[in-house]
């Protein structure tokens, strides 16, 4: 059955600037041994949260704004990326009614 | 061109639906391959490969057949320029006053929960993030894409015409990743239809109301793949009358 916001949940609104405990932000690993420096991914990025740090690919490591939108993942040629952490929100912005992350199913 | 129509339909064959468990067709493929592209070739999509896209467009479903939409295309390099520049000007001006991420300042931060509270879908902490982003020019707002499309709607039309835009919307950009192109939904666009420079360079008034924009261009690299997403839980009624919940 679907999950509800409660009248509480609606008046407390966080200012989401405490980074894992009201929002936990997306996160990705990228294999430093694969990554060829090409950079495509910082381009992809949505949220610049990669950056290039001696030829190599990295997090940015001050507020990632990382939306698990899997750009990177796609764009890489290499494939030395992967998503491990799916942006979260708490209270009042939380995603309700969310399973495991897939790729796409052939049912 | 009814001659033109039954010569059309006399080349296309009976769509079937799969097997359990068959591969993805062309049109799924597309679907789900579709990755949002910001890194884009300086090369100009042809004007034939425009129109295209934007046939598609025209032949999206809307209520009562309404096409509640009106596409401007940019190909002025110069324009998109000026454009994204008083985006950014904008959003400097919004973040002046609500910036709560590590300023610091106490009276940003009651700003922008009272902000959230009011416009919870403009002040969602993710658009702000990019909203931040492009204040600091660190994101681009079209991405530097050399063709900009530009949707606006008809605000008479029956039913929800902002819905009916993004039907066409989605048509638009299938066909266009179909091509080996990229596009990116942009609706950072909006505050244009606010600015009276825009509005009147543009023609952005009643019944128009600016909605959403998409970036179209050569992608640079290969964008377009498969990733993982998070399911979402479907309440399914089956035969009985009982529900299930399926992922």
């Amino acid at each position: 059955m679907p999950e509800y916001l409660t009248r509480k949940d609606k008046r407390k609104i966080e200012s989401y600037s405490r980074l894992g405990e009201d929002m936990i932000l997306g996160e990705v690993v990228i294999d430093r041994d694969r990554c060829n420096g090409c950079g495509l991914c910082v381009g992809a990025c949505a949220a610049s949260a990669i950056e290039m740090v001696d030829k190599k690919a990295r997090m940015v490591e001050d507020f990632p704004a990382c939306i698990s939108c899997g750009d990177c993942v796609a764009i890489c040629p290499e494939d030395a990326i992967k998503m491990t952490t799916f942006i979260e929100f708490k209270r009042y912005f939380r995603y309700i009614d969310r399973g495991k992350p897939e790729p796409p199913r052939k049912f | 061109m009814s001659e033109e129509i039954e010569a059309m339909e006399e080349e296309e064959t009976k769509l079937k639906p799969p097997e359990s468990g068959d591969p993805f067709n062309e049109t799924e493929d597309v679907i789900y391959r579709r990755r949002s592209v910001r890194f884009y070739k300086k090369k100009q999509v042809p004007e034939y490969l425009v129109r295209r896209i934007l046939e598609a467009g025209r032949f999206a479903p809307s209520a009562g057949n309404a096409q509640a939409w009106k596409f401007i295309v940019f190909q002025d390099q110069k324009m998109i320029e000026d454009m994204t520049e008083d985006v950014i000007n904008v959003c400097k001006r919004v973040m002046k006053f609500t910036d709560y991420i590590d300023s610091g300042i106490k009276w940003k931060e009651w700003n922008a929960k009272l902000a959230m509270r009011f416009m919870s879908n403009m002040f969602h902490p993710i658009p702000f993030g990019a909203m931040k982003l492009i204040a600091e020019g660190k994101l681009g707002v079209w991405h530097g894409a050399p063709t900009v499309i530009l949707f606006l709607t008809d605000m008479r039309c029956p039913g929800n015409p902002v819905l009916d835009i993004g039907i066409a919307g989605q048509n638009m950009v299938l066909t266009a990743h179909s091509y080996g192109l990229g596009t990116c939904w942009v609706s950072f666009c909006t505050p244009l239809g606010m600015l009276p420079r825009w509005k009147k360079r543009l023609g952005i008034r009643y019944p128009y109301k600016l909605v959403t924009s998409i970036a179209v261009g050569y992608p640079r690299g290969n964008p377009d793949g498969y990733v993982s997403r998070e399911t979402q839980a479907i309440d399914w009624f089956v035969e009985d009358g009982t529900c299930k919940v399926v992922y």
